[in-house]
């Protein structure tokens, strides 16, 4: 007896997910426990083991096509059965029926989270769609790479990981290589145009996000002249819909401040002088925005809805721009971390962040954020709030600017920053002696050390 | 009518039988301790077979129960500092070697077992369980046995593969002005093999003190000694190496004593190499509790005859006529030993928890299977004092000095600072520094260091091998070709490749192991391989392939500094080249992990070593690719450069990997495997390669030309990776 695999709430809250990679091809023999396929959702791509012993009788979604969670991805079945007959696009639908009405709880093979499965309607219309989008016959082996006229696709592994990370679709594109190949040659078109837009904007942080319209379906309206649409990544709608949401519905209020930074930029020579650890100014900044919450304690806390979050801990998230996107990790308990120990955490998130192997622990939870785009020389910005975080720290690079200290003018090195903050959770005051405490601690900084 | 003389060899040969009056005379003291040792042995050999038997010793358990007499009687008078080694049946010599050690002063029959030897039990025991606390940590199990402060310098499963490292023992022994000496243990079956042979001439040639001891117990496995060889007194080989040599009743323990003193005082007076053949009998098959007859290559009858002769009933009779003990005695004897056993075997294991009435071994005392590869080499850590300089990135001055000059040059320096260096190899303190001049000056400048070899690739290498794994020199082993290897394969891979790993990851191997590519020279299909291939797949190895005078320096200084093998690869096109070298500096070195980017370009990645690296930047510049050209200086999986490789490659997408030689043997076909694994999602096309032919190169030019890859080879890689960039130019 065939039993239908359904995608899995891999996240609490996430009702849509893509399998990212099919880890099993049909005709493969599979164990519960096995991994069975990657899926990929808006934080994370996690492992989805298998649930259910037998034989991979069909794959029914491509790689990378989103759908509900719930609906039916696969269908596996005892060794030697033959899938299922007439079209491929039936099937699933009949068992979809049979599976979806009892809400199943009771079906031990399709696991937990399908009890949770919203409207069947929707579901319906996901496995039709995604059954229409997998097609191909029956006994096909192959997987992924969409073969649109029944021949293999040849792409190259390289064109593969940039497809799928720049989001786009390679129905389209003519291979140039041998045997037809897809190479890097033939989408770099594609790719300039994709990450032109991007590039021009700030590489970092949640800055002014692009048009809101990103997340209006591509295909809806034909692409003026002398533009070619490139559909979005994963990344890029999920930067769109969530930075939409923050700027539309966070109330933000906006704080500036000049901080002497002589004596932090002194300070980090002196250490890095000393010895084998490297510590960046950005370390020296998110240790120094851990102290301003031990200044002001009451700052550390975050709104929501069923009322206000007071954190014990200082979790800082820390934007971290990527080839064509950013992640936000959260670095927990900071007050508690050497600087040194706060830089080397630092540098593998970032590093995990560029790999793709955040995991979602990784990416949740916190209450700030900062932003430093100091490394391109921007000298102040202001940033959009990462809900559900209270504020998030846009900081400058630090340039030699004219000051004046007592009377006098001389030349000091000075470091605009400025804060964003959700005035649900924090007022002006609040904002104002917050602020006060983190350029006290920058512009004395020893103090950070302590 | 012609006239015919018969001539004689030069060596003794003698048959030595005990008398009753050797007996009455033997020190009582002598006899107490070769009774404990024989009971100890024989009650240890129980013990692993009753294991065996319960499927508890994973592998073949090689009984010597029948056989003591020979390695106690030749053992039970050495020194802590004369070595032992032998081969896959060694438990007895092992153990005989180990309470010599321990019990320096002989065995007390009536308190038979100290702490100590208590816990050379337990410690053997375990070691041929597999066990964590055995002495090679449980990697050499019953056939690796080794033990270097009790001299006993491992046991081999290769037979007569410890002929040629013991043979090196002795050269270091001899060297360092010691009088001790080493013994070779293998059995008849092992006496016909090439590298007993050739240890035989090479020792005695240098008249190294080393015994060859030759357990003839009638059996290779289940063939018979006159299936083998024409005079069955194997001890007749002496005759033809001129080797003094002794036959004697290995039954007879006393009778072995007195030759191996005989042969001792020969050895420790600078006598030369000796062979002893002791006339034993194992009562068991090959391995496992079952005596031969049960397999029906001998009778049950012949091995009733043997049994009479048990050593160990012979030593207690003797003693009781001399009223030195009673058969109470000898029964507490065998007690103690058994009640010895019983507790180091309660030490390993415990009852089985899931099936009545059997054992397990005890769970926690397993080695940890992430200690599996621990130890296939050193972490190199011997380097980190050592001035560290990249010729392509250093300005000093320069001074210009031919290839090869650089090789005589860099090899004087150091051993005028490190007066353990040894150089050796067939011709290389003749003709100006071997066929090639890569030792020219050496033997003038360093007398006695420079060793010219008989031609035996398996004895000097592993003699070589011997000398490493002792550590007082530091051996530099020339193959005058690479293809040689073939020939010395067992010494290369199996016992230096592997020695360190095997026993237990801690006792290093340096070794320098020096040849040259020939491609091109005119020498044909025995003799034009490149190496790098076979040797990058073999643990254990490091392998540098310089392509410049000045990167050859400082990669020969790292290989002599290092305590890993390392197989210095030298190439013949380039020995003649106008070179240079940093001027005055011969001292520095290129560690591991330090490949060279001859040329920054992204259309795609060509990687290579030795001689090719020129070929290369020919072929860039013929062909205007804007390529990376990567010289890689070390091969192997430990020391290559992966952060250059990797950056390389995500920058280019495209990887070109170019060697010389024939295809099976290759070194690319390694590089590319691991680097499609590494970087698949950054490769735009396969991994290209430049080769040579399927054939090895032949002696007509023309066919040579055509079967190796040179500049043309790669003007063609290069515009397939073009090709396969697609974009239809
Ligand atoms: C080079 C090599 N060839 C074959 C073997 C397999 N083998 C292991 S023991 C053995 C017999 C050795 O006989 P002998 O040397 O007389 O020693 P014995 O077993 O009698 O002690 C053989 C053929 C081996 N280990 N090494
Ligand atoms: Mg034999």
């Amino acid at each position: 007896m065939s039993t239908t695999i359904r995608m899995p709430e891999v996240l609490a809250n996430v009702t849509e997910a893509a399998v990212q990679k099919w880890l099993v091809a049909p005709g493969d023999a599979v164990e519960v426990g096995q991994p069975f396929a990657e899926i990929e959702t808006e934080k994370a791509v996690v492992e989805f083991a298998a649930e259910t012993a037998g034989t991979v009788l069909e794959l029914l979604v491509g790689e990378g096509d989103s759908i509900d969670v719930g609906a039916p991805i696969a269908i596996v079945g005892e060794a030697g059965e033959v899938a299922l007959p007439a079209s491929p696009a039936a099937a699933p639908a009949a068992e979809e029926s049979d599976g979806a009405a009892p809400a199943a709880p009771s079906d031990p093979e399709s696991g937990a989270p399908v009890a949770e499965v919203a409207a069947p309607a929707v579901d319906a219309a996901a496995i039709a769609s995604s059954a229409a989008g997998a097609a191909g016959p029956v006994a096909e082996p192959t997987p992924a790479s969409a073969p649109h006229d029944g021949a293999r696709r040849f792409v190259s592994p390289l064109v593969r990981r940039l497809a799928r990370e720049h989001g786009i679709d390679l129905a389209g594109v003519t291979g140039s290589g041998p045997d037809g190949r897809i190479v890097r040659r033939d989408i770099t078109a594609l790719l300039e145009g994709g990450a032109a837009a991007p590039a021009a904007q700030a590489p970092a942080a949640p800055t002014p996000a692009p048009a809101p319209a990103a997340a209006v379906p591509a295909a809806a309206a034909p692409a003026p002249e002398g533009v070619e649409v490139v559909r979005h990544s994963r990344m890029r709608a999920t930067i769109a819909r969530r930075l939409t949401e923050s700027k539309s519905s966070v109330p933000h209020f906006y704080l500036t401040a000049d901080c002497r930074v002589d004596a932090l930029l002194d300070m980090r020579r002196q250490i890095n002088a000393g010895g084998q650890v490297k510590v960046s100014v950005n370390d020296l900044v998110v240790k120094a925005v851990a102290g301003a919450f031990a200044d002001v304690p009451e700052a550390n806390r975050t709104w929501g809805d069923d009322g206000m979050h007071v954190h014990s801990s200082v979790d800082i998230g820390i934007a971290v721009s990527l080839e064509d996107g950013l992640v936000v990790p959260v670095v927990r308990g900071v007050e508690g971390l050497s600087v040194s120990a706060l830089g080397a955490r630092i540098a593998e998130l970032a590093g995990r962040g560029r790999e793709g192997r955040l995991t979602l622990a990784q990416l949740e939870g916190g209450s700030f954020t900062v932003s430093n785009l100091g490394m391109f020389g921007t000298q102040a910005f202001s940033a959009i709030i990462n809900p559900p975080h209270a504020g998030i720290l846009a900081v400058g690079a630090a340039s030699a600017r004219p000051v004046v200290v007592d009377g006098a003018l001389e030349v000091g090195q000075v470091m605009t920053v400025t804060l964003s903050a959700d005035h649900r959770a924090w007022d002006g005051a609040l904002a104002a002696r917050w602020l006060a405490a983190f350029v006290a601690r920058i512009e004395s900084p020893l103090s950070i050390l302590a | 009518m012609p006239q015919r003389r018969r001539l004689d060899t030069t060596a003794e040969w003698v048959e030595l039988t005990t008398t009753a009056a050797d007996w009455k005379k033997a020190d009582p003291a002598l006899l107490a301790t070769m009774l404990g040792q024989l009971h100890l042995i024989r009650a240890f050999e129980e013990r692993v077979l009753d294991l065996a038997g319960e499927g508890l010793v994973h592998g073949p358990a090689h009984s010597s129960i029948g056989q003591e007499g020979g390695a106690v009687g030749s053992i039970v008078a050495l020194r802590s500092s004369d070595a032992v080694n032998g081969s896959h049946r060694g438990h007895h010599q092992f153990l005989a070697k180990a309470l010599a050690h321990v019990a320096q002063d002989g065995l007390a029959l009536d308190a038979l077992v100290t702490a100590d030897i208590q816990t050379v039990l337990q410690k053997t025991l375990a070691e041929i369980l597999g066990l964590a606390q055995g002495y090679c940590r449980g990697r050499g199990g019953s056939m690796h046995l080794q033990w270097f402060e009790a001299g006993a310098l491992g046991t081999n499963a290769i037979v007569g593969g410890g002929a040629p490292m013991a043979t090196g023992n002795a050269w270091a022994q001899k060297e360092a002005g010691t009088t001790d000496f080493t013994i070779n243990y293998f059995g008849d079956g092992a006496a016909q093999i090439g590298s007993v042979l050739e240890s035989m001439n090479l020792a005695a040639a240098w008249k190294l003190p080393v015994c060859f001891f030759i357990e003839n117990n009638l059996y290779a496995v289940a063939t018979r000694i006159e299936e083998s060889v024409a005079d069955t007194r194997l001890s007749v080989r002496g005759q033809g190496f001129g080797i003094p040599s002794w036959r004697v009743d290995g039954m007879d323990p006393l009778a072995v004593h007195l030759a191996m003193e005989e042969a001792a005082a020969v050895m420790r007076s600078g006598g030369g190499p000796t062979i002893v053949e002791a006339e034993v009998y194992r009562f068991f098959h090959q391995n496992g509790p079952y005596p031969g007859s049960a397999f029906g290559y001998r009778t049950k009858e012949e091995e009733a005859e043997w049994k009479k002769r048990d050593p160990l009933d012979r030593v207690a009779r003797e003693m009781i006529k001399r009223g030195l003990i009673d058969e109470a005695g000898v029964a507490s004897v065998r007690a103690q030993a058994i009640a010895a056993m019983d507790a180091a075997t309660a030490e390993l294991l415990e009852a089985d928890p899931e099936k009545q009435g059997r054992r397990r071994i005890r769970p926690e005392l397993w080695p940890d299977p992430e200690f599996v590869n621990v130890g296939v080499r050193g972490d190199a850590s011997e380097l980190e004092s050592l001035r560290v300089l990249d010729p392509s990135v250093s300005d000093a001055a320069r001074e210009s000095m031919k290839f090869v000059d650089a090789v005589a040059a860099v090899m004087d320096r150091r051993m005028s600072e490190d007066e353990r260096i040894v150089v050796l190899g067939e011709d290389i303190h003749r003709l100006k520094g071997g066929t090639n001049g890569a030792t020219k000056g050496l033997a003038d400048a360093h007398p006695g260091r420079v060793l010219g070899t008989p031609i035996s690739e398996n004895a000097f290498m592993g003699l070589g091998g011997g000398l490493a794994l002792d550590g007082r020199y530091r051996p530099v082993v020339e193959f005058m070709y690479p293809d040689f290897m073939w020939v010395a394969a067992d010494q290369v891979f199996n016992q230096v490749g592997k020695a360190r790993h095997m026993f237990g990851g801690d006792n290093p191997v340096p070794l320098v192991l020096r040849t040259k590519v020939a491609m091109g020279s005119g020498y044909g299909s025995q003799h034009l391989m490149d190496p790098a291939g076979v040797f990058a797949t073999s643990p254990g190895w490091r392998i540098v392939a310089p392509s410049s005078a000045a990167d050859y320096v400082g990669l020969m200084n790292a290989a002599l500094a290092l305590q890993d093998p390392v197989l210095v690869i030298e190439h013949v096109d380039l020995y003649n080249e106008k070179d240079e070298i940093l001027a005055g500096d011969l001292d520095y070195i290129i560690p591991p992990g330090t490949a060279a980017v001859r040329r920054e370009g992204s259309e795609m990645t060509v990687i290579s070593y030795l001689s090719m690296v020129r070929h290369c930047a020919e072929a860039i510049e013929q062909t205007g690719a804007d390529a990376e050209l990567i010289d890689l200086r070390w091969l192997d999986r430990a020391s290559l450069d992966w952060e250059t490789i990797e950056a390389s490659v995500k920058k280019t997408n495209a990887v070109l990997i170019v060697e010389q030689g024939a295809q099976g043997t290759s070194y690319g076909a390694w590089l590319a495997d691991e680097i499609q694994r590494r970087l698949f999602d950054w490769l735009d096309q396969p991994v290209q390669r430049v080769t040579g032919a399927e054939s090895s190169p032949s002696i007509s030019r023309i066919l040579e030309r055509a079967a190796i890859a040179r500049t043309e080879e790669v003007v063609v890689g290069i515009e397939t990776v073009r090709r396969s960039a697609g974009g239809a130019a």
